[in-house]
């Protein structure tokens, strides 16, 4: 914080005001060696990389292998394809050393740990590759949400006025409308793939971010060092990027670590009613789906892909609470 | 100004946001492709009858007309008829709505019983082991998508149930209303026959729905309930002799519940779409479901009756949460902005 | 130093916090007395301890922070008192009140307390009224009826117009000034025999201030309460106070009889202090603060704690640790000081220290730099 204000001041003449101080309590310096310190966030953190890890497999093994035509050649080579049928009779196998009532005598065995689906493909691979849409939209439609969110509460919470009123009360529209309705709706009307889902996903998250910074916006405006700052001449556009955002920005952080994980439960509901990705795309919400009907023979098939969003939730929980634990100068002990 | 003002005022601030929905959802109806008409007729209907159709449903008339009338008869009441179902959209509605209702307010019901507990003691032993497990179960209860929950508890409790003589069995689909008459019920023959019915049938869809309510709440009772013991006042009523147990009770209580009221008008919007997978899962027929077939059908009207309904609800919904709060709050004065 | 009259006293209170950065010595090892109906003044800068130095003596000191060492006893009872295990470790002692007999017996009616920002200590979602009321039904007995008539009336007595009304009113319907009135009717209603005051006019104009030490010492004539009061405004210690212990860093570096305190000034600190005070009377080219700041209590200076922004160091400054005596002349009013000066240790032959205050940095014990000009 002090950073920016002493840069500002050899443009506008601020004077800076503080003596020295013992060690600065702000920065990315600071925040890091916070989160060091606290194991809950360092787990959230293990997680995250662990699923961005296998995300980028994925995508690299489907997106990037596509355009030179070996799409899935990773999958084919080292392991299975996760999307095509193998036209077998090895549908609905149990988890490893489990039976069920489809294959009462045959427990499960390594080929297919956590089992097989309905169409006999394996259900680790297609989790693995299922990753792959959790993350993207998680992480695509909370920047579009946060970027936009940003510009639209910072502008609406500077200038106030008719211009917050007509700002906000578009952003409530957007609130009003449940959530899964705007995107499916959005999605009837554009196209029922995963682009669409991602932008859906992406606008009903502006408001959380717009209400967020506008607050915040609100509160900082009225601070002393803003004030001296436009005494000095700095330009509106100026002050809002160079003072009034970044001080904003910590809950905006956390929120959006925090929203990652929403926007994973909320592409996984989607998928589960159909409208995320299209089979045969594995996508741990539309294989949800397909498992109820498959409850009685096959109960776990609807265990896993639940587990998997469940931990990839927590990781961005934990990593948000760690964050917001860090960024917050009031909490001096836990 | 007065409280009645104010909730008028309210009132009146909704209708911008309410016709805000209106509109978007009817663009968003109109970009759907596809004509309604013959997916109600079939492929290649008669152009007569689709001619006929289309002018019953108003459905000849260019974008603004049919705006316009829109907006006229719905101030009438009037929501249009459903092309799927063929009966009024009012019907529709009145049927399912109060199913939704039910559920949803259930689930909040859940939710803030075993909240507030929860977050109280876990703010008052802070760091002692009752915390770390609501901490863990909040943390896990947040994270975990709901109709999954609602999967996982059918295969439990009204599947394996069977097999298992000492689980107690719940069915796995609908929902009776509690008010529901006994002769359209089977099996029961009174009305205490009805309500036990009715709160068997709504266990696992509460639960399913009412985790994510919980955990989300436990956290914020907690944290606020933290916050607020560390206020001056608390000290204060500690130096004068006060009881903790007093203290926690009455001094810290009351205040610590304003985010949490503030936040479940928040988490109102959240719930209807939680609903919708709700419905899905436990095929419930309410208002989620509704939506979602009236979408798929793109059934014009049912669309934006129902859209609109959950708007409805919303708004109606942010008011009395902010009157709740003005009403137990002293600082909040009834003049000025929001 | 106990005679018959003594009300308060204190020796050696030690308090700690055990933060993830360190044991913070907050308060370390602070003594001195309060006697019926006087008023101790307790003065320092901000961080120097005093707000955890009254917590502690009513044991309202909460996680991470502990009392651990030090005696203080109250009208006979003690407080707060530690003894040796076998282990050489201190650990309270069973002469110690309970917890319940502290809640019951010391706190609010005996001894009670007004904080400094009077819109934070009163509870927003409760009448006024009500809360008086209640801590009047704990302290002193009374049934809601009689609690009540006695709430009204001290809101009257301090000053409150209209106070069977604005019994019904909610603090943000009253101005600063009112509220903490309001603050010092509760604390009289429960007739204490001393009430500790912390900082309770700093976040008040200097005229609502003036009015409120009027009431006070109206208020202490008439029900003859002692009072510790807490300040960093030696202007409003010039004007109430008896007795005046000054604090730095977690320990009482003088204690003098107001005049004194000001007139016969023994400590340094103490002396920039005064100094450092615009005083109206006087024109100044130049204000003349006390150079640096006060460094943190988890890792304070070795040897006297003052060393470092000390205009008068000496070498041996650095090394020996004062003690707490008296230096009065025979016939004089006690007058303690901690200080190297006015010690055996060598100080008139030691080396002059080069600090902050003399123009020089004290590179190798703090790296923070000043921006004020040293005053000689």
């Amino acid at each position: 914080m002090s950073t920016t204000i002493e840069e500002d001041a050899q443009e506008s003449d601020v004077e800076d005001a503080t003596a020295g101080e013992p060690e600065a309590r702000v920065g990315l310096r600071y925040t890091l060696s916070q989160l060091k310190r606290d194991p809950t966030a360092k787990v959230g953190g293990y997680i995250i990389a662990f699923f961005a890890v296998i995300a980028t497999v994925a995508f690299i093994d489907t997106n990037v292998l596509a355009w030179v035509g070996h799409k899935y050649w990773f999958a084919e080579t080292f392991w299975v394809n996760p999307v095509r049928d193998p036209a077998t009779t090895q549908i609905l196998r149990p988890p490893l050393s489990l039976t069920n009532d489809l294959h009462p005598g045959a427990p499960g065995d390594w080929n297919h740990v956590l089992g097989t689906d309905h169409r006999g493909r394996d259900i680790l691979v297609r989790l693995f590759y299922g990753t792959r849409i959790a993350m993207m939209v998680g992480i695509v439609a909370t920047g579009i949400g946060t970027v936009m969110g940003v510009v639209v509460g910072a502008v609406a919470g500077y200038y106030g006025g008719w211009v917050d009123d007509a700002l906000m009360r578009a952003v409530e529209v957007l609130y009003a409308i449940p959530f899964l309705v705007l995107v499916i709706a959005f999605m009837v009307a554009f196209g029922r793939n995963l682009l669409f889902a991602m932008i859906g996903v992406g606008i009903r998250t502006i408001p959380v971010f717009a209400r967020l910074i506008r607050s915040e916006v609100l509160s900082v405006r009225e601070e002393d060092y803003v004030e001296a700052a436009r005494a000095s001449g700095v330009t509106n556009r100026k002050l809002i990027q160079r003072h009034v955002i970044p001080n904003s920005f910590a809950p905006v952080l956390v929120q959006a670590t925090l929203q990652i994980g929403i926007n994973i439960l909320v592409i996984a509901g989607l998928s589960f009613l159909g409208f995320g990705a299209q089979p045969p795309t594995a996508s741990w919400g539309q294989m949800l789906s397909v498992s109820r009907g498959y409850m009685l023979p096959a109960p776990w098939f609807s265990v896993w892909p639940g587990l998997a969003i469940l931990l990839a939730v927590i990781g961005f929980n934990l990593l948000g609470d760690g964050l917001r634990d860090a960024l917050d100068p009031r909490i001096q002990n836990r | 100004m007065g409280r009645a003002t104010y909730t008028i005022r309210r009132l009146l601030q909704g209708i911008p946001v309410m016709f805000g929905v209106v509109l978007i959802t009817f663009l968003l109806t109109e970009s759907m492709p596809g004509d309604p008409v013959s997916i109600m007729l079939g492929p290649s209907p008669g152009l007569q009858q689709a001619a006929e159709i289309r002018a019953q449903y108003g459905l000849d008339q260019p974008v603004h007309i049919r705006f316009g009338k829109y907006i006229w008869n719905l101030l009438q009441g009037d929501l249009g008829r459903s092309l799927y179902y063929e009966v009024p959209v009012t019907t529709k509605i009145v049927e399912r709505l109060p199913v939704t209702m039910l559920l949803v307010g259930a689930s909040f019901v859940f939710g803030t019983i075993t909240a507030i507990p929860l977050g109280v003691v876990s703010a008052k032993r802070r760091n002692k082991p009752v915390d770390h497990v609501s901490r863990v179960v909040a943390l896990v209860g947040v994270s975990t998508p709901s109709f999954w929950i609602g999967l996982i508890l059918i295969i439990v409790f009204a599947f394996h149930a069977q097999d298992v003589a000492w689980l107690p069995k719940f069915p796995a689909t609908g929902l009776v209303l509690p008010w529901a008459d006994p002769a359209t019920i089977d099996g029961a023959s009174s009305r205490y026959d009805v309500i036990a019915r009715s709160l068997e049938h709504l266990a696992l869809p509460t639960l399913s729905l009412g985790t994510l309510r919980m955990a989300a709440f436990t956290r914020i009772e907690r944290s606020s309930m933290l916050e607020v013991l560390n206020q001056e006042y608390v000290k204060l009523a500690r130096a004068y002799g006060v009881r903790e147990r007093t203290i926690l009770r009455k001094h810290a209580f009351h205040n610590a519940q304003l985010p949490l009221i503030t936040i479940m008008g928040l988490q109102l919007t959240a719930s209807l779409g939680g609903a919708v997978l709700t419905e899905t899962v436990f095929e419930i027929n309410g208002m989620g479901r509704l939506i979602i077939t009236a979408v798929n059908n793109q059934d014009y009207y049912l669309v934006m009756g129902t859209t609109l309904m959950f708007g409805v609800v919303f708004v109606v919904g942010v008011i009395v949460v902010d009157l709740l709060y003005a009403y137990i709050d002293p600082r909040v004065s009834y003049e000025g902005g929001d | 130093m106990s005679d018959a009259n003594t009300l308060l006293d204190v020796e050696n209170l030690r308090t700690q916090f055990f933060t993830e950065e360190g044991t913070v010595r907050a308060v370390d090892g602070i003594s001195f007395d309060v006697n019926e109906g006087e008023i101790v003044g307790l003065v320092g800068e901000s961080g120097a301890g005093k707000s955890v130095a009254t917590s502690s003596l009513m044991r309202l000191v909460e996680d991470p922070g502990e009392v651990v060492g030090g005696t203080v006893t109250f009208k006979g009872e003690t407080l707060i008192d530690f003894e040796e295990n076998t282990k050489g470790e201190l650990r309270p002692s069973e002469a110690m009140l309970s917890n319940a007999e502290m809640r019951e017996n010391v706190r609010g009616n005996e001894i009670a307390i007004i904080f400094q920002d009077p819109m934070e200590a009163l509870n927003p979602v409760f009448k006024v009224g009500s809360q008086i009321r209640e801590f009047i039904e704990i302290n002193r007995g009374f049934d809601e009826g009689e609690a009540k008539a006695l709430a009204v009336d001290m809101l009257r007595e301090v000053g409150i117009p209209e106070p069977e009304e604005r019994y019904h009113s909610y603090p943000h319907q009253f101005s600063g000034g009112m509220r903490q009135r309001v603050l010092i009717a509760m604390a009289l209603a429960c007739e204490p025999s001393l009430i500790i005051a912390d900082e309770p006019t700093t976040a008040l104009d200097v005229t609502v201030e003036a009015q409120i030490l009027e009431l006070v010492d109206d208020l202490r004539e008439k029900y003859d309460t002692a009072f510790v009061w807490v300040t960093h405004d030696m202007a409003v210690i010039a004007e109430i106070c008896d007795r005046v212990n000054v604090m730095y860093l977690g320990e009482v570096i003088e204690e003098a009889a107001v005049d004194d305190l000001f007139h016969d000034t023994k400590h340094p600190y103490t002396d920039a202090l005064l100094d450092s005070i615009p005083r109206p009377d006087q024109t100044t080219a130049e204000l003349n603060p006390i150079v640096g700041v006060m460094p943190e209590a988890i890792n304070p200076p070795p040897g006297c704690r003052f060393h470092t922004r000390c205009p008068d160091a000496r070498e041996v400054c650095k090394r020996a640790e004062p003690a707490y005596q008296d230096v009065s002349e025979p016939g004089e009013r006690p007058h303690h000081v901690h200080c190297v000066k006015y010690e055996d240790v060598g100080y008139e032959y030691s080396d002059p220290l080069d600090t902050e205050a003399t123009g020089a940095f004290a590179g190798d014990l703090m790296e923070t730099e000043t921006e004020g000009e040293a005053d000689d």
